[in-house]
């Protein structure tokens, strides 16, 4: 590199200030912050049948969603939620960028929030610059008492939202008054609290350049199609200083008027002229930043803008390419089977777990019996009664319980069980499959498959 | 030229750049493993392979899960990156002396 900056790689580790800009791409990542942040903030608080509509409650080992209950069997679900999520991820970077880290991420917006309430305490960029530089004083100690002030009343409502998802908000706000919070409870309030007082208010950006491995591996859905924010070579260069009333063609220069705006805007420090760089989050301050003078000069906007490297180089771009079919196929199996599965899950879990301490036992009247515990657990709100059998080889019965068992809403019940068949039938290992069914829905009847074993023929 | 007034190079150490990457990276793995793994186990049936007597509730043994995996992700990840750090260079040419 001959950029005599580079001195600066390691020597240096000057703060960030991030200059504020308005303009399109800055109110759209203000909606963004506002709506993500407002739903992360209020979902807590929102009840359904009497019961808080998004619990995941850790110590029951069930998740409440909305009218559904998750149970620790249902990980399956959870797994190709996760799936989902990452290919949507994908699906949309590889179409428009960074969107994710630029406008999405939590960390871009808990960052984005630390900054106002920062420009709230401290003022615009070069006034925060100012402060830092000057000597303590009675102003100097007022302004950042209160960004410290905002910034830490923030990160404990920050953290107390984050413990309501997992133990009931509501009652958790009245023990906060009544200072009577459970010890696990407090930590992992604080815990998640100073995590985002770390992440938002001092590292920023710097988590996403040194800390983040989607930033680092992201380029790998990246092609020549893919959106990206791209200053406009062609059209800018040669750079340079000019008053307004000079014709930059007649003084042989682009229109970039080399006035810095697209620097100081950008939250993780880089020049975007230098081209696409690993440390631009796509957050469009630069956009924003160029329009802006672009507007003032009378030029057309968009020198800095949203582009493809295929429109830079004037080479049409394509939206439907493999690769979009692809990650759009694999994205569409998965919501369809996730869809499908979820459709047809029945609100029963019937597990089967065999006596280990006895192969079989021979019953007076060539009977050979096997022992099972059933667990048997009803998801459903309300106690349910289900039939039990058992079924898989010729003549087999149950023993041991009655014709139905009834369990309670949302309970487990276990049942010892013995499962007798004749001789002459019951030889080697053989599967048999135990069957549990609703008695008011026969919709609702679920098979497990266990293994019955016989004295060898 | 851009002035470094208006460049905020932040640039963090090679040290604090390691140190903050593995300590994150395992944060985020051990989320990760803690989610599926008390997925499966329950922390209840768990306590009762160490000592009969011992009785934790679940969020002790989330909790105590949940560090057991930072503890030993950060390990592993500490290690990697000292390694890879310290290793012997490559020489590109044989240098007489």
């Amino acid at each position: 590199m001959s950029n005599p900056d580079s001195a600066s790689m390691y020597a240096s580790a000057k703060k960030i200030y991030p200059r504020e800009i308005d303009g399109r791409f800055a109110n759209l990542s203000k909606i963004a912050t506002v709506v993500l942040l407002g739903l992360f903030y209020a979902v807590p608080w929102f009840n359904w049948d009497e019961r808080q509509a998004v619990l995941f409650d850790l110590p029951a080992r069930k998740f409440h969603i909305l009218g559904l209950t998750l149970w620790p069997q249902d990980f399956p679900y959870l797994a190709m939620l996760l799936m989902i999520a990452a290919l949507t991820l994908f699906f949309f970077t590889a179409l428009a960028g960074r969107l994710w880290c630029g406008f999405a991420c939590p960390q871009t917006v808990w960052t984005e929030i630390f900054i106002w309430m920062e420009q709230w305490t401290e003022g615009k960029r070069s006034q925060r610059m100012k402060l830092d530089q000057a000597p303590w004083s009675w102003n100097k100690l007022r302004r950042k008492g209160s960004k410290q002030l905002l910034w830490i009343t923030f990160s404990m409502w920050t953290g107390f939202t984050f413990v309501g998802y997992f133990t009931p908000i509501r009652g958790l706000g009245s023990e906060i008054i009544t200072l009577s919070v459970g010890g696990w409870t407090l930590f992992w309030g604080l815990f998640y609290g100073f995590a985002t007082y770390g992440n938002a208010g001092y590292m920023r950006e710097q988590v996403c350049k040194y800390m983040c491995p989607y930033a680092r591996f992201q380029s790998a859905m990246f092609d020549k199609d893919t959106l990206i924010i791209s200053y406009d070579e062609e059209r800018g260069e040669p750079r340079g200083g000019r008053k307004r009333s000079v014709d930059p063609q007649e003084a042989g220069l682009g229109d970039c008027i080399d006035c810095q705006l697209c620097v100081q805007v950008c939250p993780t420090g880089i020049d975007i002229r230098e081209g696409l760089q690993y440390e631009c989050i796509a957050c469009a301050a630069c956009i924003d930043a160029c329009d802006s003078i672009m507007d003032k000069m009378n030029y057309p906007r968009g020198l800095v803008r949203y582009t493809t490297e295929h429109a830079l180089h004037h080479e049409g771009t394509r939206v439907l390419r493999p690769r979009m079919f692809v990650y759009a196929t694999i994205l569409l199996f998965l919501i369809a089977g996730l869809t499908t599965s979820m459709a047809t899950r029945t609100p029963i879990i019937l597990d089967v777990i065999r006596d280990r301490n006895m192969l079989y036992r021979e019953m007076p009247g060539n009977v050979i019996e096997n022992a099972y515990t059933l667990k048997v657990i009803n998801q459903s709100e309300e106690p349910r009664t289900f039939a039990l059998s058992v079924t898989g080889i010729e003549g087999i019965s149950l023993d041991g319980v009655g014709d139905t068992i009834t369990v309670d809403g949302g309970g487990v019940l276990s049942v010892p069980v013995r499962a007798r068949a004749h001789r002459d039938n019951a030889y080697g290992i053989m599967t048999i499959q135990f069957n549990v069914a609703a008695v008011d829905d026969e919709g609702v009847a679920l098979s497990e498959d266990s293994r019955f074993l016989g004295p060898t023929p | 030229m851009i002035s470094e007034e208006y460049r905020g190079t932040q640039q963090w150490s090679r040290d604090k750049q390691a140190v903050f990457t593995v300590v994150w990276i395992s944060f985020l793995v051990a989320a990760l493993g803690t989610m599926v793994f008390f997925a499966i186990f329950d922390p209840v049936d768990l306590t009762g392979i160490f000592d009969q007597d011992l009785d934790i509730g679940r969020d002790a043994g989330y909790a105590a899960g949940f560090f057991f995996f930072w503890v030993l992700c950060a390990i592993c990840s500490g290690i990697t990156a000292y390694l890879v750090r310290t290793a012997p260079k490559r020489k590109a040419k044989r240098r007489d002396q």
